[in-house]
């Protein structure tokens, strides 16, 4: 199991120009982390909604990265997406799911199939052309570079401690900059960012 | 219509990509869509996919429009909200009208108090006494495409009302797209 610092850091560490996306346990320690116009939060927003709001975005720039942190309960919300994602051939789509097998921020409530749930199956059955799964920090801080590089869709699990992360907001008490930012004021910041870049 | 008319309002209006899900009334512009050859079709698994989709299209700088049947609006309500709308996204939404006729055969509309005893009739398809007003509720501007109005001009107008109004706004469409 990694623990959050070991999943995040090596994504931070290698990111150079790529979106990423980000929601629930993992938006306000990549934010920590990460001060990029190219960061968004699915945070205030349709729960469950975040990696098909990336693909979107994956589709529109094809010559851009897409990176989307998902939360498991969040993908489970949505699994027809891994189909969508899959049938897009969207090749710079990288989708990772982040177990940790509950609802995190709502106070760990066990989301349904916990400790049953397969993701990777799921996303080899739906089609994706690379699925991979990390337990251990090591393997997946080697994995990062080529994971950023590699033609997708792209689909990783990585199986990341329980932390205590509260409920997210959006105000300015948020230390993460694109958390104090409105919803709609950041997707112009990321808007005026891929246009510009 | 035509649906040749309504993808050349599409194409004039720079649409590049075309999200939902078919009916019996937009499956023929689907079939029309998939052999397009710049308009992008995605046909998702469910109608709320396809508003995050599109949100996520605009901030990539696409021109998306949605299309999906009344029924399924209702099915992506929190994900039209929490994305397109609270995003102020312009994305405009062509919303297929299932249960019209059977409403106005029974003399019924949008306005009528929706009663427990109406929302079982079997005459009634409820999802049409519902459409309107759950568009209002949600804060989506919409205008209706009826019998004898110009699907294709009103496909255009959407597209031009959305992004001047930078807000999703749909169009409902009452009658049949082909």
């Amino acid at each position: 199991m990694l623990s959050r610092s070991e999943f995040l850091e090596p994504l931070a560490r290698h990111r150079t120009n790529e979106v990423v996306v980000t929601t629930m346990s993992v938006t306000r320690p990549w934010g920590r982390l990460s001060d990029h116009d190219l960061d968004f939060a699915s945070a205030d927003s349709a729960m469950g909604h975040t990696a098909d709001l990336a693909l979107g975005i994956a589709l529109a720039r094809p010559d851009r990265r897409v990176v989307c942190l998902n939360g498991d309960g969040s993908m489970l919300m949505t699994l027809g997406t891994l189909a969508t994602a899959a049938a897009s051939g969207a090749e710079n789509y990288l989708l990772v799911v982040v177990e940790n097998g509950t609802y995190e921020i709502t106070g760990h409530q066990p989301i349904p199939g916990a400790g049953r749930l397969d993701f990777t199956a799921m996303a080899r059955g739906a089609g994706f052309r690379a699925v991979h799964r990390f337990d251990r920090a090591d393997a997946w801080a080697e994995a990062v570079p080529e994971l950023l590089r590699a033609p997708g869709p792209t689909f990783a699990s990585a199986i990341v401690e329980r932390t205590g992360e509260g409920p997210i907001s959006r105000t300015t008490r948020e230390e993460a900059r694109y958390l104090r930012a409105s919803l709609a004021d950041w997707s112009r910041t990321l808007r005026a960012a891929l246009r510009n870049s | 219509m035509a649906h040749t008319s309504v993808i050349d309002a599409l194409e004039a209006a720079d649409v590049t990509h075309v999200l939902g899900i078919p009916d019996n009334t937009s499956g023929p512009l689907f079939d029309a869509l998939g052999r397009h050859p710049s308009i992008r079709l995605v046909i998702v698994t469910r109608e709320g996919e396809a508003f995050a989709m599109a949100s996520g299209l605009w901030l990539g700088g696409a021109r998306p429009l949605v299309v999906v049947q009344n029924t399924g609006l209702l099915e992506a309500g929190d994900a039209l909200r929490g994305t397109a709308v609270r995003m102020g996204a312009p994305i405009p939404i062509v919303i297929t009208g299932r249960g019209y006729p059977k409403m106005r055969a029974a003399g019924l509309g949008p306005e009528t108090p929706k009663t427990p005893e109406l929302m079982t009739r079997p005459d009634v398809d409820s999802v049409a006494l519902v459409t309107e007003p759950t568009l209002d509720a949600w804060g989506i501007p919409f205008e209706v495409c009826a019998t004898g109005d110009d699907p294709a001009a009103a496909v255009a107008a959407l597209v031009h009302r959305a992004l001047h109004r930078e807000c999703p706004c749909a169009l409902l469409v009452t009658t049949d797209l082909v």
